[in-house]
Order: C-alpha cells, then sequence, then structure tokens
C-alpha cells in the first residue's frame, strides 16, 4: 500500500509539475484565450469624427466670404449708380460714403439675389465711410481682425465690381499711403488686389477671412485703396462719427 | 532419516541502483507524456482559436470590400452631389446678377420715363405759352387794324404784355430745346 501511494504521488507530480512549471515559465506556449466576440473598437477613431470641420460647411454651398457681402444700388433723382458692401452684425452694414451719396432711395440685395429692406443710413465726416442699418437679417457676417495689414500679407476683396457678380479677387497689401482722393483722415492701405467702379465699399480680408479694410478707390496703375481697419474700428467706436446721410 | 534443520541465512541485499533507475525513467516517461499531452492540448486549442480568428478575419475582410464599395458609391455620389451644388451656386450667382441687372434697368427705364414725363410737360407748357403768344399777337394784330377805336396807352400796354409774354414763351422754348439737344 505504501508503495502503491508513493507511486501514484510520483506519477501525479510528473503529469503536473513539469506541464505547469514549464508553461508558467515560459518555455512551453501557454494555453490560448478564448477568441473575443466582436474586436470592433465601440470608440470611433478621432480623425473621422463627423463633426470634425463642421464650423467650414456652408449651409448652401456659398463661401463665408460670398455670404456676407451685398450689392447696393443707390437710385438717386437724377442717375443711378451701384456699390458693394458687407455685413457687420445681424442688420448693419459698412460701405463707402460716396456710395450712398445723393441718394433717394437704396436697394440691397444679397448674394442669393434676396433684397434686404434698408433702414437708416449714415456717414462719416472723416473718411469714406458710412453705415446702413437694415430691418431684415443678414445671412452673415466676418469678424473684424486685430490689427492693420502689413506689406506682402494677402488681401481677399468681395463686391460686385461694375454692378456686375458677385466676385472675388486676390492680391497682396503693397504698404500704406497718403490718401490721394483726400477723403480719409490718416493714411489708407494701398493693395494690388483689382477692383473696378462698383467694388467700392467691399470689404477686403485676410487670409482668415477677417476684415482688414474698405475698398474705397483704385489707382490710374490698376491698384486698390483701402479704408485701413484701424479707421474703420476708430470711427465705429466714434458715437459723433457718423451722422444720417442726407438724400437728394 | 533425519534431516538436518535448515537454516535459512539471508543473502546479499539486491543492489538498489537497477531498480531505483528504472523508478526513475519511468517518472519521466510518464513525464514526458504529460509534457507530449500538454503540448497536444495546447497545439489543438491554438489550432481551433487560430481557425476561430481566420473565420473572424475574413467576415471583416467582406465587411471591409463590402464597405469600400459602398465608400466608393458615396465619393461618387459625394462627387456629383458636389458638382450639382457647383452648378446650382453658379446658377443661383447668374440669376441673382440678372435680377440685379433688370432691377438696375428697371431703375434706369423709370429714371428715363420720368425725365420724359418731365419734358413732355414742359413741352406742354412750352407750347401753351407760345400759343398765348400768338393769340395775343393775333388780337394785336386785331387791335391795330381798328387802332382808332382804342386808346394808344392802352394799345401799348396790351403790345407790352403780348410783348413780354411772347418773350417768356421764347425763353421756355429755349431751354427746352437746350434740354433736348443731345
Amino acid at each position: 500500500m505504501r508503495r502503491s501511494g508513493r507511486a501514484l504521488l510520483a506519477l501525479g507530480l510528473a503529469v503536473g509539475l513539469p506541464a505547469g512549471a514549464l508553461s508558467g515559465c515560459g518555455v512551453l506556449p501557454p494555453l490560448p484565450e478564448p477568441v473575443p466576440s466582436d474586436v470592433v473598437p465601440t470608440a470611433p477613431p478621432v480623425a473621422l469624427s463627423p463633426a470634425a470641420g463642421g464650423d467650414a460647411l456652408s449651409p448652401d454651398g456659398f463661401d463665408a466670404v460670398e455670404r456676407m457681402a451685398v450689392r447696393i444700388r443707390n437710385v438717386g433723382c437724377e442717375e443711378l449708380s451701384t456699390g458693394s458692401g458687407f455685413a457687420i452684425d445681424d442688420h448693419t452694414l459698412i460701405t463707402n460714403k460716396h456710395v450712398v451719396a445723393d441718394s433717394r432711395d437704396l436697394e440691397v440685395s444679397t448674394y442669393d439675389g434676396h433684397d434686404i429692406q434698408v433702414g437708416a443710413t449714415a456717414t462719416a465726416a472723416l473718411a469714406d465711410l458710412a453705415v446702413v442699418r437694415t430691418t431684415d437679417p443678414l445671412p452673415s457676417y466676418p469678424e473684424l481682425a486685430e490689427t492693420d495689414p502689413g506689406p506682402g500679407d494677402p488681401v481677399t476683396v468681395v463686391g460686385y465690381p461694375a454692378g456686375g457678380e458677385l466676385t472675388v479677387t486676390e492680391g497682396r497689401v503693397m504698404g500704406s499711403t497718403r490718401d490721394p482722393l483726400n477723403a480719409n483722415l490718416g493714411e489708407v492701405l494701398l493693395t494690388d488686389a483689382p477692383v473696378e467702379p462698383g467694388s467700392s465699399g467691399s470689404a477686403a480680408l485676410d487670409d482668415k477671412g477677417r476684415v482688414i479694410g474698405v475698398v474705397y478707390a483704385k489707382t490710374a496703375d490698376d491698384n486698390s485703396l483701402l479704408v485701413p481697419l484701424s479707421t474703420l474700428q476708430d470711427v465705429l467706436a466714434d458715437d459723433t462719427a457718423f451722422t444720417p446721410a442726407k438724400g437728394c | 532419516m533425519t534431516e538436518a534443520p535448515v537454516i535459512a541465512t539471508p543473502g546479499p541485499a539486491p543492489a538498489p541502483g537497477p531498480r531505483r533507475g528504472a523508478r526513475w525513467l519511468a517518472v519521466l516517461l510518464v513525464a514526458t507524456i504529460a509534457v507530449g499531452g500538454y503540448l497536444w492540448v495546447t497545439t489543438v486549442r491554438w489550432q481551433h482559436n487560430a481557425e476561430q480568428w481566420e473565420q473572424k478575419a475574413r467576415a471583416y475582410a467582406e465587411e471591409v470590400a463590402s464597405l469600400r464599395m459602398q465608400l466608393d458609391a458615396a465619393g461618387t455620389e459625394l462627387q456629383a452631389a458636389r458638382d450639382q451644388l457647383r452648378t446650382a451656386t453658379a446658377r443661383i450667382t447668374d440669376l441673382a446678377n440678372e435680377k440685379a441687372q433688370l432691377g438696375d434697368e428697371n431703375v434706369a427705364s423709370q429714371q428715363v420715363l420720368d425725365y420724359q414725363t418731365q419734358v413732355s410737360a414742359a413741352a406742354g407748357t412750352v407750347a401753351s405759352a407760345l400759343g398765348q403768344c400768338v393769340s395775343g399777337q393775333e388780337q394785336l394784330v386785331g387791335y391795330l387794324k381798328e387802332a382808332d377805336q382804342y386808346r394808344a396807352d392802352d394799345l401799348r400796354r396790351y403790345e407790352d404784355e403780348v410783348n413780354a409774354l411772347c418773350d417768356e414763351a421764347e425763353q421756355a422754348n429755349e431751354a427746352l430745346q437746350q434740354e433736348l439737344r443731345p
């Protein structure tokens, strides 16, 4: 009896110990883990999130720079002229003083042809700038940049040259200069972005779509002149800078 | 005959070496069989595991292939939708421009119409003044034919009034002609 018990113990040790010890030490391969029923990750990759880049989407396929531009028809007592403008909030447009001068009626339309009802119009005394309040909401408006651009900075002009189609042109800031038309106090910006009569009042934007100036004239050598952002900010901050526009 | 008692004397004990060696050999054999059995079980389990993974991989591969086809189709549809959107926005821009141009023409036509209305009204006024001038002159001629029936200072005063009326009519006519001159 003692011998058979010893033999069984030896057999057990012989069977259990080598396999367990060798497996535990890594000499023998372990038994495989059970195959999981699903290996698809529950959280989607961050780069493929549906919301990524959603801010850049337009509700109707038009760029934000196009959506904030407006066409202004100045119906004078004797003649008709057109210009451009842009929204700075839901009910406020910025354009040039000479665009709204001698007006009997102002007719504003958006990039998609919608007519916008106009309220009061005010013009600045010391700059070729005007503010037009609208009773209808405007579709979109850009941010103002923080500082004036420097030479070489890119500039995008969006407006209605010659009263035609909404057009986006690009160029670079060439520098600042004295206003050759004496329509503005202080220096103005010179750019090589192409403009035409009718582009007056167009927004000049930086590469982030922020306003850096307002187009007000074209030079003889086909450059464009901008009322700089700093002037725009100054007159907007001054409650007395604007006075109601005089009609014809 | 008496048998002598047999006294069993213990012989020398058997040498333990070969039997113990055989025992250890047996243990080693059993251990080897055990390890072999473990390896067999492990191999079978891994084979089964590998088959399951392969089935899963093939199922996912089929799903990937299907999703790739769907993605390609969706990409094609997206491109078509983008093209349509681009066309639509271009058309909207064209229509907005056409509307703006028509509005400009309408306003310009209205201004021309207003101007022509003003000119027509002015022409009517001038014609009326010229008519009054002619009537006055005809009246004056009639008075002069029977001058002996009227006082001379009355005739002169009437003549002055007719001349003043005709001067005004002429000036209005001149202004109108100047306005109409291209």
